[in-house]
């Protein structure tokens, strides 16, 4: 493992320059990062709050419904971001509202109608797909990659994530109540159904970012893994949005790190640093980890 | 007596009906049906056939036959061709069970047989040394495979022996002063520059043939995903050895290459073909035209 | 339009599922500041009478008119249908209360947290600020909900089977809250299984079994004789049912 001699540092400690050198040597690890910053700021409070709303799964519906938008934009224009961007966003949008207004004012609830649209969506999606092109590219809009991240695509993440929060900023409380006490949200004010699609766009949109740099099933996890072991950490929700998004950061940089130092393909190492992180979560959670549940000491006294 | 002529009539009308319905080799003078696994062998056949054949090609222009997925159709085409061309070389992993799927009576024909073979990168699908199967890329090896296609399609049409023979030498000849440009244009660039990056592990042949080194940032397939060691690695060896260009071919992910270009510096060059040929009439439409496309994009990106 | 002194008119209501009434043919005026029971069978429609006040079922013929907006109601639905798991702290919980009044995007003020304390210690809660309203016993979290309601300070105030599955001492404390409203004039519609309850605490009701059945002061509407006619009512769908006729012009 050859170390870059040319950087200048003062006398760090080997690990330090394990994880620094890389950063410090190379653009390409310089934009991954920041791409996965953002990624985790804007998908850590999102995947937050799919989980608690018991909806975890469809992130994952969610990612495949894009793919036709995607596929669209691709068939006119090819792996261009603009193109493939506002596909997937049009296509995410639609079934999202398509689900969210079916589960309203129908019977049929929001895990079925979802679980209909989104089976369209991929099948639509590949078929376009295999329509225009060779497989590779299929296999590209799946897995995208983080390590070729240009100044569009990190401009593109950097807004949605600051969107996102920015949202999720002003929607806390409807987003809260949604979840807890739809009843009771909706006898106060009418924000509950609009809340409710303005959160399935903002899954959409950082959806649509997240698979630009790992292509839509690795985006998923990185809104869902990190949010799901900040669970094991804290029962506040603000902490574990907080929690979620120092997760995503952290599996990001030791993911690229892994992807440096053993030649691990990227995307994956990332979301299997988040897993790794999960895992430990379960075992080791102060809130409700398993080795807690298993020994939790002696009771108090009131 | 009136229900006996009848009867025969009415057979003979539907034997007459059942004809054409019939195996297609019932019809003369007729077309010999082959089939060719991706567009560049498919160039190949179609010279060394001429008139005589009819050629299909299942992996078309800018097809990516290392990840191609058989239609039902294909297999229909399959059993309908007498004879089956294939690259070999597990270029085509998915023609085995394709043939026994089909349940065609078409021959096998490998076209790289007695090919000069180079051993292909270590890759995560290797089992032990896997042998890179672009041997096409090395004019010599071209050859071999034309006289393969002569030698197969005289087996199966003994009749059309002389064509096939005539066509063939042509062809041959046309290879030989495709060759000779090659090699003229590579002397012209300095030696010192003849390295290339590309994205594809698809040129070694190429590069063995002619002198010119080919660094890419995957594997021998396209499944394989890069990971960062390798992006730093290029980008390392690109600096060290201050390497002018890099190439982007149809078969890959040209974002990577940009952003390794941009990095570095260096030029991205025109896109090339490796894999297959792009649409008829595009710039590499046959196989002559994609090796002269290639070196001419080689050198213009080189030279300077 | 309603007149000044009626917090509820229904006229010739009909609220109910597909074609299948809940509850027809409600017909009449909840006098602002009254403290009314709704009291009938299972099936009854008495949850659906409340849901179409509050506006979340809309009437399938008729018009339910309240007078003043309807953010002025006030509900507790049945206790089923909060997510206990959500990671929710008691305080965050009651304060929700103020959210009807300042709105969804407002700040809270000190006042503010004075009254949300208050509403703690009016209900017997204080202490319980931090708590997960997953750690709350079925009597605590009534509690803290009538805790919210007092925060919304509505004039209207709709009860869906409040004290079913409490304690008796925590029933008694609420109690005395559903009387200081009615106290401050406001106007309490209550479901309620317990008659005996009815008797001692309610003034007015109304008995329903999928139609009025009686109406008004709860001595007389509590009658042996309703009672029985009440009791008659079928709960099953009637598969031969034809269009209701009753109630035209």
């Amino acid at each position: 493992m050859r170390m870059c001699a040319s950087a200048a540092l003062p006398e760090a400690p080997p690990v330090l320059d394990l994880a620094y050198t890389p950063f410090s040597e190379f653009d390409f690890m310089r934009r991954a990062l920041v791409g996965v910053i953002a990624i985790a700021l804007g998908g850590g409070p999102i995947g937050v709050f799919l989980m608690l709303r018991r909806m975890s799964l469809t992130g994952d519906a969610m990612a495949h419904a894009i793919l036709p938008g995607a596929a669209v934009g691709y068939l006119l224009a090819g792996l261009s971001l603009p193109a493939m961007t506002i596909g997937g966003l049009a296509a995410g949008v639609i079934v999202a509202m398509a689900a969210g207004l079916v589960s309203r004012f129908t019977s049929l609830k929001e895990d079925a109608s979802l679980a209909a649209f989104y089976l369209l969506s991929l099948a639509l999606g590949v078929t376009i797909v295999s329509l225009r092109g060779s497989n590779v590219d299929l296999l590209h809009v799946l897995f995208g990659t983080v390590l070729a991240l240009d100044d569009g695509t990190l401009l593109l993440l950097a807004s949605i994530s600051s969107l996102t929060v920015l949202a999720l900023a002003v929607l806390y409380r409807p987003l809260v109540l949604e979840c807890v006490d739809p009843v009771f949200l909706r006898s106060v004010s009418r924000a509950g159904t609009p809340t409710h699609l303005v959160f399935l766009g903002l899954v959409v949109m950082n959806l649509v970012g997240g698979f630009h740099a790992l292509g839509t099933l690795l985006a998923v996890g990185m809104m869902m893994l990190p949010a799901a072991a900040s669970r094991f950490w804290t029962s506040d929700i603000t902490m574990m949005m907080i929690a979620s998004i120092l997760i995503g950061i952290c599996s990001g940089i030791a993911g690229l790190l892994l992807s440096f130092h053993l030649e691990l393909p990227a995307g994956p190492a990332i979301i299997l640093s988040a897993g790794f992180v999960y895992v430990a979560s379960l075992l080791v959670g102060r809130e409700g980890g398993i080795l807690w549940l298993a020994w939790p000491g002696k009771h108090l006294e009131a | 007596m009136r229900t006996r002529r009848t009867a025969l009539s009415l057979l003979a009308g539907l034997l007459a009906l059942a004809c054409p319905l019939g195996p297609a080799a019932a019809q003369a003078p007729e077309k010999l049906k082959v089939v060719a696994t991706f567009s560049i062998l498919g160039d190949l056949v179609r010279h060394v056939g001429g008139e005589r054949v009819e050629v299909t090609t299942l992996v078309g222009p800018n097809g990516d036959a290392h990840v191609y997925s058989p239609t039902p159709a294909d297999g229909r085409r399959l059993s309908e061709a007498r004879i089956v061309f294939t690259n070999g070389l597990n270029f085509e992993g998915w023609i085995d069970r394709l043939i026994q799927s089909s349940g065609t009576r078409a021959v096998k024909a490998e076209a790289s047989k007695g090919a000069r073979l180079l051993e292909g990168e270590d890759n995560p699908h290797a089992h032990g040394h896997a042998i890179d199967p672009h041997a096409w890329q090395n004019i010599g090896n071209a050859k071999v495979y034309v006289a393969n296609i002569r030698d197969a399609l005289i087996s199966a049409d003994a009749s059309g022996r002389a064509a096939y023979e005539t066509n063939a030498g042509a062809y041959l000849a046309e290879l030989d002063s495709l060759e000779a440009e090659v090699k003229g244009l590579v002397a012209g660039i300095p030696a010192e520059r003849r390295r290339i990056i590309t994205s594809h592990d698809a040129f070694r042949y190429f590069g063995d043939a002619y002198g010119i080194a080919f660094v890419s940032p995957q594997g021998v397939s396209t499944d394989a995903e890069a990971s960062a060691k390798d992006v730093a690695r290029i980008i390392r060896q690109i600096r060290r050895e201050t390497i002018a260009a890099v190439f982007v071919e149809n078969v890959s992910d040209a974002r990577l290459m940009e952003r390794i270009a941009q990095e570095t510096g260096a030029r991205i060059g025109e896109r090339v073909y490796s894999d297959a040929l792009s649409e008829p009439g595009g710039p590499a439409g046959t196989y002559i035209d994609m090796m002269r496309h290639n070196i001419r994009a080689f050198s213009a990106a080189l030279s300077r | 339009m309603a007149a000044p002194s009626t917090a509820v008119r229904f006229d010739e209501v009909t609220l109910g599922y597909g074609r299948r009434p809940a509850v027809h043919h409600l017909h009449g005026d909840i006098p602002a500041g009254s403290l009314m029971a709704v009291v009938g069978p299972n099936g009854a429609g008495k949850s659906t009478l409340l849901k179409g006040v509050v506006g979340t079922l809309k009437p399938l013929e008729g018009a339910i008119r309240l007078d003043g907006p309807s953010s002025e109601i006030a509900y507790l639905p049945q206790a089923a249908e909060i997510d206990r798991s959500f990671p929710l702290s008691v305080y965050d919980l009651v304060a929700m209360g103020l959210w009807s009044r300042s709105g969804l995007f407002g700040g809270i003020s000190a006042k503010d947290r004075a009254r949300v304390e208050e509403a703690l210690a009016a209900v017997g809660l204080i202490g319980f600020e931090r708590r997960p309203i997953s750690t709350l016993s079925g009597g605590q979290m009534q509690r803290a909900l009538f805790a919210r309601l007092l925060l919304q300070d509505a004039p209207v105030i709709l009860l869906d089977e409040p004290f079913t599955a409490i304690d008796a001492k925590t029933t008694a404390d609420l109690l005395d809250l559903v009387r200081r409203w009615h106290d401050e004039a406001r106007t309490v519609v209550a479901v309620l299984h317990d008659l005996d309850m009815v008797r001692r605490v309610f003034p007015k009701t109304l008995l329903i079994a999928r139609e009025p059945v009686a109406w008004g002061e709860t001595p007389e509407v509590l009658s042996a004789e309703n009672l029985l006619k009440a009791r008659r009512m079928v709960e099953a769908h009637d598969p031969h049912a034809h269009v209701c006729q009753r109630g035209a012009a």
